[in-house]
């Protein structure tokens, strides 16, 4: 029995290991995605701690009195770098913030001194500017804020309260940094999850048509019809593109049912237009990202297309097109916790040239309002795009259309075969 | 005019020479058989005669057309059934030959008229409005000869067009071909490696071997010539002296 078993499990071992798929998914995988998105998550710690290493920010004392000077020297003795700002009222002050270029300031109130001299509970005021940059900007004003309570836990019991307060393009905002962050956060981390997700799906969508037409020895009958071949490519491409419309405007009703849901997370009473602040998409940003997602799923499918042309069966065309994916998730993870222009140039370049972090760009710049980003995307994607159908046309047109061959195990050396 | 003229060709696929100088001639009208082991090069011969492949050299033309120069216009008169072809899975026998038919026919009517000499090549009735994943190999080969031949064309390029079928499959397509050559005067070139096949089919035959034609001529004239019973034994005996 244990013999048996032995050949068993050797035979299940051997035929696992050399399926391409399991080599894709369980070895090569692992191995180089998550060292790269190790490397990733580094550089954003690394951004992190660098942001937080020295805490800047603006001080307004409208109070000054006793307390509001301890606190300001608790403050610095706590690590603060403060800037005092002389003003004469909070707008003013918040505009010399602005103008000094600090992106925190802490609002001293007249009485303040008063009021805990007096045992009563007193209140201070932070304003946080937001730009939704990413993680970098939450954890700044986060670092205030427990300066701020280790002040306090030193002053004890609770002498007052902290009201915070966040700057939206130029705008005071009664809501914390932190929920903003949060909104951000919840878009930047499903937006890119799902672009990427539809565009895999997409991929392995058109990589099926294409290999399954040479599996079944359906494409050999197809090309001797008196067709042109540019023709059978693009109604490959064209059908393809009604299932990419299908999943853009699937993608685009639950994103914005989504955007709807979450914006329950902001207080109704604000009265704020969020579109205007830069916190929910616009209309023309909904378009714009709906454009970018349709040109980069016709760009990956027409990759996927030429790709999967060279492979002889939709096991071997599927495989193939999972080593495109690494390309596909790695800006998916560091454009959720990044901003791209935040990146060193060459990793900004790298980023930019990959055609599928363009709708995750054109996504969070449909909050930010920038459209031009957007834009760009979409008419470099659609250059790219070009140059893929112009390649896959080539290739097409010639008889390699049929007698390429790429094996998984043999992905250096395409072998003709005879009959 | 030839149907088929092939001189001198040659396929070159990088280190491996699947046509080594192969010619032949295929008359109108004429049952043609291309016989030879498995990688003796039938079907590179065929795959150019039908415009997918590229000769590295030699000329193959077909009613007078350059396959090369005029591949196009050789598309419009030729069908072509590649070995072992399937179609799509999830259509039905009568939506795939709609689609077939769509690209050969001038008119709505054209196509039809097409669809419905296909349905009765076929013998499928009924069961050409299933999903061709229900249907088994041999109905499956039936509905593709019925594809290839339905376009009436002047030339009819079939590989291997029994092959992997049953003896009832396979007399039924065998009849096909027969028939509908007398019928309509088409010129079908075949390929097969059966070769008692090939001999109940064809007017003429060509033995290939690595890539060379080895023998060529009518099958009783061939069996005469070698002192054989029958086409396998005029190849043991060819193939050994080549």
């Amino acid at each position: 029995m244990l013999r048996d078993l032995k050949a068993i499990v050797s035979k299940e071992v051997k035929e696992l290991v050399r399926d391409p798929r399991i080599l894709l998914g369980m070895i090569i995988v692992p191995v180089i995605m998550f060292p790269i998105m190790g490397a990733v998550m580094h550089s954003v710690f690394i951004q992190v701690q660098e942001s937080i290493k020295e805490v800047k920010v603006g001080v307004a004392d409208f109070d000054h009195g006793n307390w509001s000077r301890v606190l300001i020297e608790n403050l610095t003795n706590l690590g603060a770098n403060i800037i005092e700002i002389s003003a004469t009222d909070e707008i003013q002050a918040i505009q010399q913030m602005q103008a000094s270029n600090l992106t925190d300031l802490i609002v001293i109130p007249e009485g303040f001194s008063q009021n805990i001299t007096q045992g009563k509970k007193a209140r201070l005021k932070t304003y946080s500017i937001y730009t939704g940059s990413g993680m970098v900007e939450s954890a700044r004003s986060e670092a205030i804020n427990s300066l701020i309570e280790a002040v306090k836990r030193g002053w004890s019991p609770d002498p007052f309260t902290v009201s915070e307060n966040s700057i939206v393009k130029g705008k005071p905002l009664p809501v914390p940094p932190s929920t903003l962050f949060n909104l951000a956060m919840s878009q930047q981390i499903v937006t890119p999850i799902a672009i990427a997700i539809i565009i895999v799906m997409a991929m392995q969508l058109a990589a099926t048509s294409v290999a399954s037409e040479k599996e079944e020895k359906t494409l050999e009958t197809l090309l001797s019809l008196p067709i042109n071949r540019f023709t059978i490519l693009m109604g490959k491409l064209f059908g393809s593109i009604i299932v990419a419309l299908i999943g853009a405007i699937a993608y685009l009703i639950g994103f914005i049912y989504y955007m709807g849901s979450i914006f329950t997370l902001v207080p109704t009473e604000i009265g704020v237009d969020l579109v205007e602040l830069g916190l929910a998409p616009s209309p023309v940003g909904y378009v714009l990202m709906g454009i970018s997602l349709f040109v980069s799923l016709l760009s990956a499918l027409a990759l996927a297309v030429v790709i999967s042309a060279f492979t002889e069966d939709v096991r071997s065309a599927q495989a193939i097109v999972g080593y495109i994916y690494p390309v596909i998730f790695i800006p998916m993870f560091l454009l959720m916790y990044l901003d791209v222009f935040s990146l060193s140039l060459p990793l900004q370049i790298l980023i930019l040239a990959i055609p599928y972090s363009h709708p995750i760009l054109a996504a969070k710049a449909a909050v930010t309002g920038n459209h031009l980003i957007a834009i760009g995307g979409i008419i470099y994607v659609s250059i790219f795009t070009v140059a893929i159908l112009y390649i896959a046309a080539k290739f097409f047109a010639t008889e390699k259309i049929l007698t390429a061959r790429i094996k998984l195990k043999k992905l250096r050396k395409p072998k003709e075969k005879v009959t | 005019m030839a149907a088929v003229e092939v001189d001198d060709l040659v396929k070159v696929f990088g280190s491996i020479r699947a046509l080594e100088g192969l010619s032949f001639r295929v008359e109108d009208g004429e049952i043609y058989g291309l016989i030879g082991p498995n990688g003796a090069g039938k079907t590179t011969a065929l795959r150019i005669i039908a415009t997918l492949l590229l000769p590295t050299s030699g000329r193959v033309e077909v009613f007078g057309l350059n396959v090369v120069e005029k591949a196009d216009e050789v598309r419009k008169i030729i069908s072509y059934l590649p070995e072992e072809a399937g179609a799509y899975k999830n259509l039905s026998g009568i939506e795939y030959l709609r689609f077939m038919a769509s690209f050969n026919a001038e008119s709505k009517d054209e196509a039809e008229a097409m669809v419905r000499d296909a349905v009765k090549i076929s013998g499928l009735g009924e069961r050409l409005h299933d999903r061709i994943k229900t249907y088994s190999k041999g109905m499956k080969r039936r509905l593709l000869v019925a594809r290839a031949l339905m376009t009436k064309p002047k030339l009819a390029i079939l590989d291997e067009p029994t092959s992997g079928l049953d003896v009832v499959h396979s007399f039924y397509v065998r009849s096909i071909i027969k028939n509908y050559v007398k019928e309509f005067g088409v010129t079908v070139l075949l390929s097969s490696h059966n070769m008692l096949e090939v001999e109940y089919l064809c007017d003429k035959v060509a033995l290939i071997h690595k890539g060379k034609i080895v023998a060529e001529g009518r099958p009783e004239e061939l069996k005469t010539e070698y002192k054989a019973e029958n086409l396998e034994e005029v190849f043991i005996k060819v193939t050994s002296y080549a």
